[in-house]
């Protein structure tokens, strides 16, 4: 199921949310999260529901275990044991097929290709798991005793299938303890509601455009084509992945939760460092914490271990070489920034956001054609493709303009840009957030009628 | 309670009010705008939920149910259209899904409603373009599928020598006609795609529709926002079948002319364009002073004929097409009172319903076969009803399939096979319709005495 689904809106979060607060007793509460949470994961692919119940029940039983035996030779066996499960099924299911191809490449293997289905967020959850182990392996954070709140940990429904990653200590102390607090209530549905209206008044229209650009035959592209289909992939992906994660957050918030930020305005970077300090923050910070600190951070071996993440960062995002070179491709230019910092901090800001900018929006191609066959023609003719505008193209930007201008300006951090406006205009955003938040979901909701299937980019990976 | 809580107890009580309407208000089950079945609820079936089909179809019954769905629709073309609206963009090109077939009825049965929901053609899936609020296919045909068409004609010729004339009488698309001269590359590939089955026919009689289309192109000959042909557009095909035949066609000045308005057809239901709802076509029509009444047959058998009509007046708004014969069946029986004992057969998708009432003109019966629906053994009924002309009457799209073909082809099995027949006296000869090799020469038909006849008959 997705957020940005007629059923979800109007049925299962209507329901789960009147279940949720007929009771008081949080035990209950929890235990109507959890099976709505399965019912969510399920509705799509129900026979995947059994390998998270499995690795939900597995990081259960090792975080206690790991406990049981704090201090002891069989805590260390038990955390990597975890660990190796853990990424063995994600190795299984997310990268067999291209492990296999790889190792075919080198001797001729005697049986078939493995072809499994991609279990839709395994990727975010087996994160989770993993670094819930390490961090009860690390004492930061004490054993979750109480299955079902560990199990909802894992499975919640607003962040299960694309994020955010969260961490366990983040929501340690709301699993079993959340107030009842109308303004967390309503920010949660300002914020649903928001992220609802990015993912289908933006991100849907610009991947129909999207799609007349960079699908399909290359052949008669040409060079600004090129250049602004993949800005437009750029515009499409960052509304949809962040539109989802407000939602998450806000869904989240409506249950009495406080997830942490996922992206902070990523476009407005000045360097690529900066870039990835403001996207996918919980991914960024999952490496950080448990491969780049403990490789040696910046105190050991500082380029090898941004290259290493760098590649996993690649390799997290798709089980294709394409990804790992755009991951390598990011590590080589964290190095040239490193190295040319006193060049960088006196270059003029805005240069520095117009090479981040395009540096960014280059990438995407990479993300965007996963065989490398089509990304070496999408790129000759990004490169040496006729240099015309085409009356098609001005047309599109003409007619879309407005979507367009209104992308942009959503780009924008205002909020760092008039920092005390926020806190100035709050009393009187508060009394219209109604009629604001029921706009943007009448809005979403008429386009989402007769146009339903509009799945989440992330939830392939 | 604050601020916050009286909105977010607004703003629940909204999001459980519009599932409670749902469920309690009255269920449509079809979509006349969009024309296709709305979705049911689905049966729980074990199966169905482990493939995940469940869970679609529950999504698909709440997309299909929202309470004022039709209004919601058209708030969201304004909504679309206000992105990219702007007075001076008056050509602009749509990307169109393929129409939701799995939710199109396909029992075939006997509602001329539904049956005209099938007629849409999955080939208008694709890029349409949209002049001045009127849709234009941007296919043109394929003068590669023109000879498997005259191959199935030839055959049919070939096994009614003698007794049958066979006409091919196929309507260009609406690209033919796309009123800016940078598309003219498709009236010449629809030229070149009809050209060719008449370069392939060997026996049957080629009407030149697009050369007597051509001819009224002033005239409106396509709705802007449906793909079928306009009276007026019809009117040139019944031309050409005119010349074909040796017939006088009758004038249109001498027919009762029609009118109705607010016409949103297929293509609008397709492409959901704002500006094409805002240029609803006017359906006009034409109505031979002859008196006519028809009858309609299920898929087989002639046994349980139901009253029907030339015209059925009453369709309005979406369904106005559904005026010529009221609509598509898989056998429509006209009987006419113009009695000179003769009678013609016409095999048709729903393109050939405009051109049939024409016809009441000239035959004293005329049976309708509708080939994507009809299981009858037409041959015997051409036999037994000693049908004079059989016209393959109906929209390129029909004659570019070999799916399609292959229906038309099945409609000539089974039969018993032809009988000799006297001739009629008051009629024309049955020539045994030499090839046409060039349209001018259709101009004037051949009429070869029936002694002529290669069977000898």
């Amino acid at each position: 199921m997705v957020f940005s689904s007629l059923a979800f809106l109007y049925g299962f979060l209507p329901l789960c949310v009147l279940l949720y607060y007929a009771t008081r007793v949080m035990a209950i509460r929890n235990l109507t999260l959890l099976l709505f949470s399965y019912l969510f994961y399920a509705w799509g692919e129900p026979f995947w529901v059994l390998l998270l119940a499995f690795s939900s029940v597995f990081d259960y039983a090792n975080g206690l275990l790991i406990a049981k035996f704090r201090g002891t030779w069989k805590a260390k066996a038990v955390m990597v044991g975890s660990v190796l499960v853990n990424f063995g099924m994600l190795a299984a299911f997310k990268y067999g097929g291209f492990i296999y191809d790889n190792i075919n490449l080198l001797i001729s293997l005697p049986f078939p290709r493995p072809e499994v289905d991609l279990p839709i967020g395994i990727s975010f959850y087996t994160f989770q798991t993993v670094s819930y182990t390490l961090d009860v392996y690390r004492n930061e954070v004490k054993a979750q005793k109480n299955f079902v709140a560990f199990m909802m940990f894992v499975s919640m429904f607003p962040q299960l299938v694309a994020g955010p990653i969260v961490r366990y200590n983040a929501v340690e102390s709301q699993l079993l303890q959340r107030d009842f607090n109308w303004d967390r209530i309503w920010s949660g549905v300002n914020r649903f509601a928001f992220g609802l209206f990015k993912k289908v008044f933006v991100a849907n229209a610009t991947g129909a455009l999207v799609a007349k650009y960079l699908e399909g035959s290359l052949m008669n592209l040409t060079a600004p084509d090129a250049w602004i289909g993949i800005a437009l992939f750029s515009i499409q992906l960052y509304f949809d992945f962040s539109g989802y994660s407000d939602m998450a957050i806000g869904l989240a918030r409506m249950f009495g939760f406080e997830l942490e930020e996922n992206f902070r305005h990523p476009y407005a970077a000045i360097s690529v460092a900066d870039f990835y300090r403001r996207w996918h923050i919980s991914l960024g910070r999952f490496f950080r914490d448990y491969v780049y600190i403990p490789l040696g951070g910046n105190r050991r071996m500082q380029d090898r271990n941004i290259f290493v993440v760098w590649a996993l960062t690649g390799l997290w995002h798709g089980a294709s070489w394409n990804f790992v070179m755009w991951g390598l491709y990011f590590g080589v230019f964290m190095l040239i920034e490193k190295y040319s910092m006193p060049v960088l901090n006196k270059t003029p800001r805005v240069l520095k956001h117009i090479y981040t900018l395009i540096l960014i929006v280059f990438s995407r191609s990479i993300f965007y054609y996963v065989d490398f066959g089509q990304l070496k023609e999408f790129w000759r003719h990004l490169f040496y493709g006729r240099s015309y505008l085409s009356e098609a193209m001005v047309m599109d930007l003409y007619n879309h303009a407005f979507l367009l201008v209104l992308a942009v300006l959503l780009c924008i951090p205002w909020d760092e840009i008039f920092p005390q406006a926020g806190e100035k205009w709050k009393p009187v955003y508060k009394w219209i957030s109604l009629p604001v938040a029921l706009a943007m979901v009448a809005v979403s909701t008429v386009l989402l009628v007769g146009d339903t299937y509009n799945p989440f980019i992330y939830f392939r990976f | 309670m604050r601020i916050s809580g009286i909105y977010s107890v607004l703003a629940g009580l909204i999001f459980v009010a519009i599932p409670a309407v749902m469920i309690g208000g009255e269920q449509e089950s079809i979509s006349l705008e969009e024309k296709r079945k709305l979705a049911e609820w689905p049966d729980f079936r074990w199966d169905d939920w482990v493939s995940g089909a469940y869970g679609s179809g529950v999504d698909a019954y709440f997309d299909d149910h929202l309470p004022g769905r039709n209004a919601v629709i058209r708030w969201a073309d304004g909504v679309k259209w206000a992105w990219g609206l702007h007075p001076a963009v008056r050509e602009h090109k749509v990307l169109v899904k393929p129409a939701k077939r799995e939710q199109i009825d396909t029992s075939g049965g006997d509602s001329a409603r539904m049956n005209y929901l099938q007629d849409f053609d999955e080939s208008y899936s694709g890029e349409m373009l949209i002049i001045d609020g009127a849709v234009f296919t941007q296919n043109s045909g394929n003068p590669a599928m023109s000879p498997a068409f005259a191959k199935m004609l030839n055959e049919y010729a070939e096994k009614l020598a003698g007794h049958t004339r066979v006409f091919s009488c196929v309507a260009p698309l609406s690209s033919a006609f796309i009123p800016v001269q940078k598309y003219r590359r498709y009236y010449q590939r629809n030229k070149a795609t009809l050209d060719a089955i008449r370069d392939h026919l060997d026996g049957p009689l080629f009407c030149d529709v697009l050369g007597e289309m051509t001819a009224r192109q002033d005239q409106k000959l396509f709705f802007g926002s449906d793909h079928h042909w306009t009276a007026r557009g019809a009117y040139g095909g019944y031309a050409a079948f005119c010349k074909a035949a040796g017939f006088a066609p009758v004038p249109l000045e001498q027919m009762q002319r029609k009118v109705k308005t607010g016409f949103l057809g297929s293509l609008y239901a397709l492409t959901r364009d704002a500006s094409v709802r805002d240029h609803a076509d006017t359906f006009e029509y034409f109505k031979p002073r002859v008196e006519a009444s028809a009858v309609r047959f299920g898929e087989s058998g002639l046994d349980h004929p139901i009253k029907s009509s030339v015209f059925c007046d009453g369709f309005q708004g979406s369904s106005c097409y559904m005026t010529f014969i009221c609509g598509d069946a898989p056998l429509v029986k006209i009987s006419t009172g113009v009695k000179n004992g003769k009678k013609a057969a016409v095999v048709k998708n729903s393109m050939g319903n405009a051109f049939s009432v024409y016809l009441v003109s000239h035959y004293e019966e005329i049976w309708v076969f509708d080939f994507r629906y009809s299981k009858h053994v037409m041959l015997d009924i051409i036999a037994q009803e000693e049908i004079d002309d059989l016209i393959f009457a109906l929209g390129m799209y029909g004659a570019m399939s070999s799916g399609t073909i292959h229906m038309m082809r099945k409609l000539g099995e089974g039969g018993v096979g032809m009988r000799p027949r006297p001739v009629h006296n008051d009629t024309a000869p049955v020539p045994p319709a030499a090839p046409n090799r060039d349209s001018s020469a259709i101009l004037v038909p051949q009429i070869v005495p029936q002694s002529q006849d290669t069977n000898g008959q």
